[in-house]
């Protein structure tokens, strides 16, 4: 299983199926908390996540979608589109420098 | 337990014959990709279909004449070009949009099913092409043999696709026309509720609306100026109705989240972030069904149809492609979906022994925290 350290978090991607929908407005969400932190997010269809991703976070319907595209990236997977405890996580460790695994 | 390991453990139980859905997703995902990208066109062609036509909100022959060519070249066309570039950036894009022009002259309905299938094949065509002369071509003859392999397979696929394509797709359009014809005459659409709400929920949302629905209800339009088929997916009204009923009778721990939910899914039109509240309690699949199923009915018993696919499938998308006359039906179709749904909801809610714990267990640990915070 794949695994990063949150201090070295650069890029996270958010996923959906079409790109346009779900993980735009999710991004926008994630964006307001970590690009004061210096961290970029952006958005994509989840078969075109790019190799420089350091996180990927999707809904757990298309995880394994997502970690087939890139098995050697950490994806972390929500389960509602707003308030998932899975955003905090991720949040939490880029700040305190805490492992993420997929 | 916290919530979140309850929401978590509840869905992954679920999730079940996963292999297949990624298979299926991708599928689908290849077929809406070729129109996604391209929904602002179809926007632009409702638009105007719904504003100028006879039966529009102010009919005008001069701007009309707009209509038959986008629908019969710009928008068959901007699909090959986006499913050849999904297969070989921008050569594939290139001669995806050739060979769909072949398939265009052939054929005598609006091209779309065509333009999905020629223009990723006539790309992976030239991808073939590219592949056995790389490295091959002397320095300096490079651009030469681009642009003229491009140019040659180009033509000599368009042929192909005026002479082969096009009239076979017709055939296939016309027989899937006559299929929807079938079911809406007998009043046998509402089924399709059954496919697509259970399918939309699995993610396969995208898939079925625009690799299925948004081409089949285009043509539609072309001949009545309205096509149903725009409403079976993205009727709000379903996942609305569903999503108030969890919100007065759902697990009390998720029900403040619920207001925002359901403003995104009804005026935002991301249907997505109703599905994991399906998920977490799959017997609710029920609601939206018979919601959707109901939405149908209605729709096919008054004649309703939308002008141009409404994406993303939010109440105000639904009022800027809806025909003048059509509009009293589109709220009823919407009401009534969410008023079925909802009931259905509450009802199934309401029944549910795990719902009924947790709300108990959140009631304690509520009362709990209450009398620690008096003491």
């Amino acid at each position: 299983m794949p695994t990063i350290n949150g201090s070295d978090v650069k890029r996270v991607v958010v996923a959906c199926d079409a790109g346009m929908g779900s993980s735009v407005m999710v991004a926008s969400t994630l964006r307001s908390k970590l690009s004061p932190l210096g961290i970029e997010v952006v958005h994509t269809p989840v078969d075109e996540i790019p190799a420089d991703a350091s996180v990927v976070m999707c809904h757990q319907g298309l995880a394994q979608r997502a970690q087939t595209k890139v098995p050697d990236t950490v994806v972390i997977p929500f389960a509602i589109f707003m308030g998932d405890p899975a955003f905090a996580k991720v949040e939490n460790a880029i700040k305190t420098g805490q492992t993420l695994e997929s | 337990m916290s919530t979140p390991d309850i929401q978590a453990s509840q869905a992954n139980k679920n999730r079940t014959g996963n292999g297949v859905a990624a298979s299926v997703q991708r599928v689908g995902r290849f077929l809406s990709g070729m129109i996604m990208p391209n929904i602002g066109a179809f926007v632009a062609w409702g638009l105007i279909t719904a504003l100028f036509i006879e039966t529009g909100w102010l009919p005008n022959e001069g701007l009309a004449e707009m209509v038959s060519p986008m629908i019969t070249y710009l928008l068959p066309l901007l699909i090959g070009y986006t499913g050849g570039r999904m297969v070989h950036g921008q050569r594939g894009a290139v001669i995806g949009a050739i060979v769909t022009a072949g398939v265009i002259a052939g054929a005598s309905v609006p091209m779309f099913l065509g333009a999905m299938l020629a223009g990723p094949a006539a790309a992976w065509v030239l991808k073939q092409f590219d592949k056995a002369v790389e490295g091959k071509v002397k320095s300096g003859f490079e651009m030469l043999v681009d642009n003229f392999s491009l140019g040659i397979i180009g033509a000599a696929l368009a042929i192909v696709g005026k002479w082969a394509i096009g009239p076979v797709v017709t055939q296939l359009v016309n027989w899937a026309g006559n299929g929807v014809d079938f079911l809406v005459n007998h009043n046998l659409l509402p089924l399709a509720s059954l496919i697509v709400e259970p399918a939309k929920v699995l993610f396969l949302n995208n898939a079925i609306n625009h690799g299925v629905f948004t081409p089949l209800g285009s043509i539609d339009v072309e001949e009545t100026g309205r096509s149903i088929l725009f409403m079976v997916e993205s009727n709000p009204g379903p996942g609305l109705g569903m999503l108030l009923a969890f919100m007065v009778a759902g697990p009390k721990m998720l029900r403040g989240s619920i207001p925002g939910v359901a403003i995104i899914h009804f005026f935002g039109g991301i249907h997505e972030v109703y599905f994991p509240y399906i998920l977490m309690k799959p017997k609710l699949i029920a609601s939206t069904i018979l919601g959707g199923m109901t939405g149908v009915l209605v729709g096919t018993l008054m004649g309703n149809g939308l002008s141009g696919p409404p994406s993303p499938g939010s109440i105000f998308a639904y009022f800027a492609v809806c025909p003048p006359n059509a509009i009293v039906g589109m709220l009823l179709q919407v009401t009534l979906a969410a008023v079925v749904s909802f009931v259905v909801a509450w009802f199934l809610l309401k029944t549910d022994k795990t719902t009924r714990k947790e709300n108990e267990e959140f009631d304690a640990a509520q009362a709990h925290a209450a009398a620690t915070a008096a003491a």
